[in-house]
């Protein structure tokens, strides 16, 4: 019986059956301690693309405060970065430039959109210039309906969105 | 035997061994930098700058991110149906785009506002360039590294925020100037809670002076920085506080006053230094002067009265043309209104103060330092968005 286990045919898949088991075993409580490093740490980029960016500035301010949530604002660097929060409207002009900075960051990576005109184009639907929401040029995680949001949407959103990093499976 | 190394000896020499030297050219030794639009210090802006060495030598703005096509938009809607889409531009100062929209209307279709109406149109015009300094002044601290600046402006403008809830509905997207008047009365207690307000920020507006406006070191940044003479500054077409801070006494509210502005008792504010800290400063100063006209206006507003006119479903007046303009938080904002007779607008081109100052930025830049940059910058009074409109 362990002859036929340990024969050469055999020998790979039993290590992928015990990674498996080794997999299993250690994402439950591994899984649960990275995904709580992502949550409190998430840091969007300064990217803004229309005029919600009035409210995602209030928000950080001293009466919403969203670093109480691990938001850090006004970050510099995109290799630093895991959040896109897309503030308002798309235009043409600015869509590349968004997937670009999208593709610039490293994984794992989570998109908002805030505001009605990022969901679906908003007031702004029937505009030449304008896209009829993000979710064509890049994959979005949380939607945040308002026009534009008030500070306390966004928030709920941001929470939303742990509690979604929270369930998810690591690898 | 000489020693030295001139290029003809070098030359001479390279000629016998067949190397060649490559001199150094001009634009070998410029750089190109790109700013914006993913910059913390540029908005939904993009510019690019040439540097030698520390100095920037050559400027290129480059707008358009957030253009959304309004006066194209304009063309689709009716008078009343365009109110909300114009005042998105600038979200923090909706009250002030509208206004000038509204007037501009009223002048084509023929319409009187009450005098209830104009005055509750003079506060919310009014609580509303404080929410917009405060912002930008926040901004303009946290980009000169004053984190203090930052918490400050935004904590006191949501006290701001809060009154204009209580007045129009909503925190930054009134949609509260209409046509023939404004959507709704005043609420019970509004007038006192106003006042207690300002008594409040007119202390807080002496603390900020305190700790940000006679700072060493936000001092040492901006005095001196970016010079923009009255005659450059009249040149180049700049509105608002810029050409204020430039030692001109320019202020719509006096020059052109429009509804109840001829009966409050006002100075404009200007400064003679015309340096980065004058075109700081100058906000500062408005909106001291803000709380005092503030005062007067609750003082003198008729106790009761109409505040709109009543207005037909699809107001529209004869075949003509109407060129309206107020002063906002960045300056002189106009709207150009033809005709056709018909409930649509034919042709709405907007008029607006931050693209006036967009053009002094390749003027004050180029001679700078690269350092001075987020100063010369946001001192313009520039929102990106209502520029590319």
């Amino acid at each position: 019986m362990l002859k036929d286990l340990i024969n050469p045919t055999n020998f790979n898949v039993l290590v992928g059956k015990l990674g498996d088991v080794l997999v299993k075993a250690l994402d439950q409580p591994l899984g649960y301690a990275i995904n709580w490093g992502r949550i409190w740490s998430l840091w969007p980029v300064h990217l803004e693309t229309a005029c919600c960016s009035v409210e995602f500035g209030a928000a950080s301010g001293p009466r919403y405060d969203v670093e109480r949530f691990g938001i850090i604002e006004a970050f510099g660097s995109l290799r630093q970065c895991d959040l896109v929060v897309v503030q308002g409207t798309v235009t043409r002009k600015m869509a590349p430039r968004l997937r670009m900075v999208y593709d610039q960051m490293p994984d794992p990576k989570y998109v908002i959109a805030m505001g009605a005109c990022a969901i679906t184009g908003g007031l702004y639907i029937d505009s030449y210039n304008v896209l009829p929401g993000v979710d064509g040029i890049i994959p979005v995680d949380v939607y945040v309906p308002g026009c534009p949001p008030r500070p306390e949407t966004l928030i709920q959103g941001t929470m939303l969105l742990q509690e979604k990093i929270k369930r998810s499976k690591i690898g | 035997m000489s020693t030295e190394f001139s290029n003809e000896t070098l030359e001479k020499n390279s000629n016998n061994t067949g190397l060649q030297i490559v001199k150094e050219s001009e634009e070998d030794r410029l750089m190109t930098l790109s700013v914006g639009p993913q910059h913390p210090g540029s908005g939904h802006f993009r510019f690019t700058v040439k540097v030698d060495g520390d100095y920037i030598v050559h400027c290129d703005p480059d707008p358009g991110y957030v253009h959304r096509g309004e006066e194209k938009m304009c063309e689709y809607r009716n008078f009343i149906q365009n109110i909300p889409h114009l005042e998105r531009p600038v979200i923090h100062d909706s009250n002030n785009i509208t206004y000038s929209y509204s007037l501009a209307v009223e002048e084509l279709t023929n319409i009187q506002v009450p005098r209830r109406g104009q005055y509750i149109r003079a506060i919310a015009s009014e609580l509303n360039r404080q929410v917009y300094t405060l912002y930008w002044l926040a901004i303009y601290g946290i980009f000169l590294g004053h984190s203090t600046m930052f918490m400050w402006p935004t904590g006191d403008r949501e006290l701001f925020i809060d009154l204009l809830e209580m007045l129009t509905g909503a925190r930054v997207t009134h949609a509260f100037n209409i046509p023939g008047g404004v959507r709704n009365d005043m609420p019970v207690g509004f007038s006192e809670k106003c006042l207690r307000q300002i008594s409040y920020f007119e202390k807080r507006l002496v603390e900020y002076e305190n700790i940000f406006y006679n700072n060493p070191l936000m001092r040492q940044r901006t005095e001196g920085v970016g010079l923009l003479t009255k005659e450059d500054a009249i040149k180049l077409g700049v509105t608002g506080s810029v050409l204020r801070a430039s030692n001109t006494p320019y202020d719509i509210r006096k020059a052109e006053p429009y509804d109840v502005y001829n009966e409050i008792d006002f100075k404009v504010q200007y400064m003679k230094s015309c340096d980065c800290f004058a075109r700081a400063y100058v906000p500062f100063l408005d909106m001291k002067e803000s709380c005092y006209i503030m005062r007067q206006l609750i003082d003198k507003i008729p106790q009761s009265g109409e505040v709109r006119a009543k207005l037909q479903p699809n107001p529209k007046g004869p075949a003509g043309e109407a060129y309206r303009r107020v002063e906002s938080g960045r300056g002189a904002l106009g709207y150009y209104i033809i005709s056709d007779g018909t409930p649509k607008p034919y042709r709405v081109k907007i008029s607006v103060g931050s693209f006036r100052n967009m053009l002094a930025l390749p003027h004050l830049l180029v001679g700078a330092k690269l350092a001075d940059m987020p100063a010369i910058y946001w001192a313009l009074n520039y929102w990106p968005v209502e520029a590319d409109r």
